[in-house]
């Protein structure tokens, strides 16, 4: 009897909760349609189902799927207000999503900054500019308060509070990042979920701070190695980081790969694995690469003894990889390997046309680099660009020195081997042999840089303060290619020095004026082009530059 | 009797009073009347060292921001070289009441005009009517024809006579605050803007040695001005002018004598670590004294005041996050001088008087900071005739140009009443 009462008041108590919900559930879809129909009609019925979701939502992971879906169907109409708005009223419905709900406030009203400022919206910027940043900060440190650390949504709020203060880079600034580091690596020691770490990393590195988001990937690749990842998970893992273009993060994973290996001891296994990461990383056109970390794959290969390893192709690449990393003293060295160790090689003339080059006009050894150009200009058999690139700097120097005779032999030698191909050389040879009959001097550009790259009273410009930079390095005939230069000026504040541009060497089919940092060019003839650079202020020069293309 | 008595005593007691309360009223007029007569005493304007490296500084014993900005009021039609502190249509009378109105209590003057009277005059009126002090600076001479010479003696005697005579022209003026020395002359010892050299500095190979030469002339000299003026008037600081932080480590070594660093920096939004660094190379307090935006778009073509009230707005927010107030900034600075007050429409091809009249809208310059116009072209995005914070039209009223408040004077005005800052819950500096 006391049964079936208690079970008859449970049932009413029941149909009476059941009531409830379904009266708040309706009330809230009302709610929910709205706040929602005048902002997308097409994407009603999944808000509505995703507000629901929310209302049901038992897990944090329930809810974070929802919410994250609702943002975005919000963020991408830019309705950053609404989306606010409709945040407020779920906090009186759904009390356990307090956090959820302050974070994503935060997070809209960022968005919202962001948004006013890059569509010029300055009447809303300026009008409600303070209470947007007052709700993003006040609801991030509420969500920071609020939550554990090992909270998603703690290291997130502080990540979003970072890039307010980085975007601001105000005061608090590195108070902020301090706090986003120290909560990630909390985080990092007890959560199973490390994507809040690699997505802290990625927005570190966007940021430009290199060091701390690499601490971070470290922790994430540690965290994600530490879950028992077998070697090809972590190679697949490395290249899937590579291919998305995030370098940092592969080359964490490759050097937890290299660093198994090494303790596997398998030196068969280790050496192909290593040339291949190497290969990856090392400089090619318009593929992600880092050839400060190829030379480093490259050293270890070293280190491990495998001199064996480095084939003819090998060698190349890495002396290649230096050349474009501007570590020319060792790019000039491994060159040398190269003619040395395979004087067959393909690329054996390149190779001593580019130790000239480098010993010449980068180590202002003039002896060694003639010595290079020599023993191209020596090769009477073969005609090829480098003998007559060689036969012209050897030219160019003895123009340079003032012994026209020498200059006018190397030209005309020059001239004999080229015939009708080699325009460019042959071009500019015809230029300095008018020079030379004219008794005048080198032409200004050039004769600047010579003197500059040259002269021991120059010796204080080492290519520090202007760099060059080509769109590709590697061209076929015709094929486009961008010069860009950037000079390294001190501030100088409203007073801008205006600088001037010496360009001189191959230039190709652009003639670029004293006022052009940068231009775009193409070559007719196959070989190696140099093109150098003087940049100059009204008071003096500032430094020289020098990069070389190869044109197949 | 004891009422009579008491009585008497109250009548003498009442005969008494009414003397005393003459011989104080005639003390009080007397008092009035020499106060009056007497000049009035220069406020003693200091700064205070508070800890870990934060500064105040102090006016009349209270704390005191520089909400400033710089100002040259050269009317349409004119260059440089016109003595606007001899016009006699006063245009510093309409603009200290604008300013007034917006909230600056400062205005930096580069260097005071020929006619010491007429400089009075302005700085008092300034002083008087509106409570706005002046800042005033020397160019120590950095224009001058060919080159600053500051490796030469004769050079340096002349710069510092007319420091000297400047600083005892108007030390007693109650309007001035302080006193700035250059304002980016370091630029000159780096060897690319106002190049100078000596003999023994053309002996130098190196050119890194050869800078360091001539920051260790400049900054020495600038340091016995500083001394010379304490000297002669120790109740104002003596601030150095310098172009951002360069060259500030050689100023460490070579005058620690000057009080602050007054500094020119253009960074966009804001200042970024500029406050922090300066405290580790030359542990000054800091004046921003010329920073902000100009309001044309380079890359549109057209006047924009927002994108300079959203420059100007968040240079300010920056500014007062360092304030010593701030328990969360670098607690180094002093508040700042914006630049400018009004447009100056003969600063683009200044060397053509026609063009003068006309409110140029080439650029001068690049700065990527500013970002929206950067895209201009050559990416030369800063208009040098339009930093005012309030515009001027040709159209005259009361004898000058019309002024009009831009966006930015209305910003700011709500800013500086309501200083609204980036950390939430320490937000709140007094607005003084």
């Amino acid at each position: 009897m006391i049964c079936k009462v208690k079970s008859q008041k449970s049932k009413v108590k029941s149909t009476s909760q059941n009531l409830k919900v379904l009266s708040f559930t309706l009330n809230f879809l009302l709610f929910t349609f709205y706040f929602l129909i005048p902002v997308f009609a097409q994407d009603v019925d999944k808000l509505v189902a995703l507000s629901k979701q929310i209302i049901e939502a038992k897990t944090n992971e329930d809810l974070n799927v929802a919410f994250v879906e609702l943002k975005d169907l919000y963020f991408q109409e830019n309705k950053y207000n609404e989306f606010v708005d409709f945040l407020k009223s779920l906090s009186a419905k759904k009390k356990t999503a307090g956090t959820f709900i302050n974070y994503y406030i935060a997070l809209t009203r960022y968005q919202e900054l962001k948004y006013l400022e890059e569509k010029q919206m300055w009447d809303e910027y300026f009008a409600r500019g303070n209470i947007y940043r007052d709700e993003l900060t006040g609801n991030a440190e509420k969500v920071i308060d609020s939550s554990a650390a090992t909270n998603p949504l703690n290291v997130y709020s502080r990540l979003l509070l970072w890039q307010l203060h980085k975007d601001q880079q105000d005061a608090f600034e590195q108070e902020a990042l301090e706090s986003l580091r120290r909560s990630c690596f909390e985080y990092a020691k007890s959560a199973k979920d490390i994507q809040p770490i690699k997505e802290a990393a990625d927005k570190l590195l966007e940021y430009q701070e290199r060091a701390k988001s690499k601490e971070l990937y470290k922790v994430y690749a540690d965290k994600v190695v530490s879950s028992e990842v077998n070697n090809e998970q972590l190679l697949s893992i490395a290249a899937d980081f590579y291919q998305e273009g995030n370098l940092e993060l592969s080359q964490n994973f490759y050097d937890v790969y290299i660093d198994r290996m090494q303790r596997g001891g398998d030196k068969e296994k280790i050496i192909p694995a290593l040339i291949s990461i190497a290969k990856s990383f090392a400089y090619q056109d318009g593929v992600p690469n880092d050839p400060a970390y190829a030379e480093k794959i490259f050293k270890k290969i070293e280190q491990l003894g495998a001199k064996k390893a480095f084939n003819q192709e090998l060698i190349y690449m890495r002396a290649f990889n230096l050349e474009k990393a501007k570590e020319y003293p060792q790019a000039k060295d491994i060159y040398q390997d190269l003619v040395k160790f395979y004087p067959q090689d393909a690329h054996k003339n390149e190779a001593i046309f580019k130790t000239g080059m480098i010993n010449t006009y980068i180590l202002r050894d003039i002896k060694a680099g003639r010595e290079s150009f020599e023993k191209l200009a020596q090769q009477e058999k073969e005609i090829n660009a480098h003998v007559i690139s060689g036969l012209y700097q050897l030219g160019l120097l003895s123009q340079w020195e003032n012994d026209f005779t020498k200059a006018k032999d190397y030209y005309a030698k020059l001239l004999e081997k080229a015939g009708t191909n080699y325009l460019e050389t042959v071009t500019l040879t015809r230029q300095r042999l008018k020079e030379i009959e004219d008794t005048g001097p080198i032409e200004y550009n050039l004769k600047t840089f010579l003197d500059i790259s040259l002269k021991e009273e120059y010796s204080g410009y080492k290519m520090t303060k202007v760099d060059l930079k080509a769109s590709i390095y590697r061209l076929k005939n015709n094929q486009q290619t961008n010069i860009t230069s950037t000079t390294y000026l001190p501030e100088s504040g409203c007073m801008q020095v205006e600088v001037q541009y010496l360009w001189s060497g191959h230039t190709g089919s652009a003639k670029p004026g004293i006022g052009q940092s940068s231009f775009d060019t193409s070559f007719e003839s196959a070989g190696t082009k140099d093109i150098n650079l003087v940049v100059v202020s009204p008071s003096g020069i500032i430094d020289r530059s020098l990069d070389l293309l190869d044109v197949y | 009797m004891r009422l009579s008595t008491n009585k008497e005593v109250s009548h003498k007691s009442q005969v008494t009073s009414h003397k005393s309360i003459l011989l104080a009223a005639c003390g009080l007029w007397l008092f009035v009347c020499l106060c009056a007569a007497a000049p009035r005493p220069t406020p003693k304007v200091y700064i205070k060292k508070l800890k870990n490296s934060r500064y105040q500084l102090i006016v009349n014993r209270k704390p005191y921001i520089v909400k400033g900005a710089c100002y040259n009021p050269i009317p349409i039609g004119q260059n440089h070289e016109y003595d606007w502190w001899s016009d006699p249509n006063k245009p510093w009378i309409r603009d200290g009441k604008l300013m007034k109105e917006m909230g600056i209590n400062t205005i930096r003057i580069y260097q005071a005009g020929s006619n010491p009277e007429a400089v009075k005059q302005v700085i008092r009126d300034f002083y008087e009517l509106y409570g706005i002090r002046t800042i005033l600076g020397h160019w120590l001479g950095f224009w001058e024809y060919p080159c600053p010479f500051y490796g030469d003696k004769d050079f340096q005697d002349k710069v510092r006579k007319e420091v000297l005579d400047t600083v005892n022209l108007y030390k007693d003026e109650p309007g001035i605050l302080l006193w700035i020395l250059g304002n980016e002359n370091n630029y000159s010892c780096l060897g690319f803007i106002n190049p100078w050299s000596t003999e023994e500095v053309d002996k130098e190979p190196d050119p890194q040695k050869q800078k360091a030469m001539r920051a260790k002339i400049y900054y020495s000299f600038v340091n016995e001005l500083s001394k010379e003026i304490h000297r002669v008037d120790p109740r104002h600081p003596v601030a150095l002018g310098n172009g951002e932080l360069i060259a500030l480590e050689f100023a460490k070594e070579h005058a620690q004598e000057v009080d602050l660093v007054a500094c020119i920096i253009y960074r966009g939004k804001t200042f970024g670590n500029l406050f922090n660094s300066l405290k580790a190379t030359f542990d000054k307090p800091i004046l921003l004294s010329e920073f902000g935006a100009d309001c044309y778009d380079a890359y549109l073509k057209k006047e924009d005041q927002n994108m300079q009230a959203f420059f100007l707005e968040s240079q300010w927010r920056q500014i007062y996050e360092n304030l010593a107030d701030n328990k969360t900034g670098a607690g180094n600075c002093l508040g700042g001088t914006t630049f400018e007050w009004t447009d100056e429409w003969w600063k683009h091809t200044d060397w053509d008087p026609e063009s003068w009249k006309v409110h140029d809208t080439g650029a001068g310059w690049s700065n990527g900071s500013y970002y929206f116009d950067i895209r201009a072209e050559g990416n030369k995005n800063m208009n040098e005739e339009w930093f005012g914070i309030v515009a001027i039209q040709e159209e005259l009223e009361n004898g000058i140009n019309k002024r009009i408040p831009r966006k930015a004077y209305y910003v700011l005005r709500d800013f500086w009443k309501n200083p609204v800052l980036n950390n939430h819950g320490k937000k709140k500096i007094k607005s003084k």
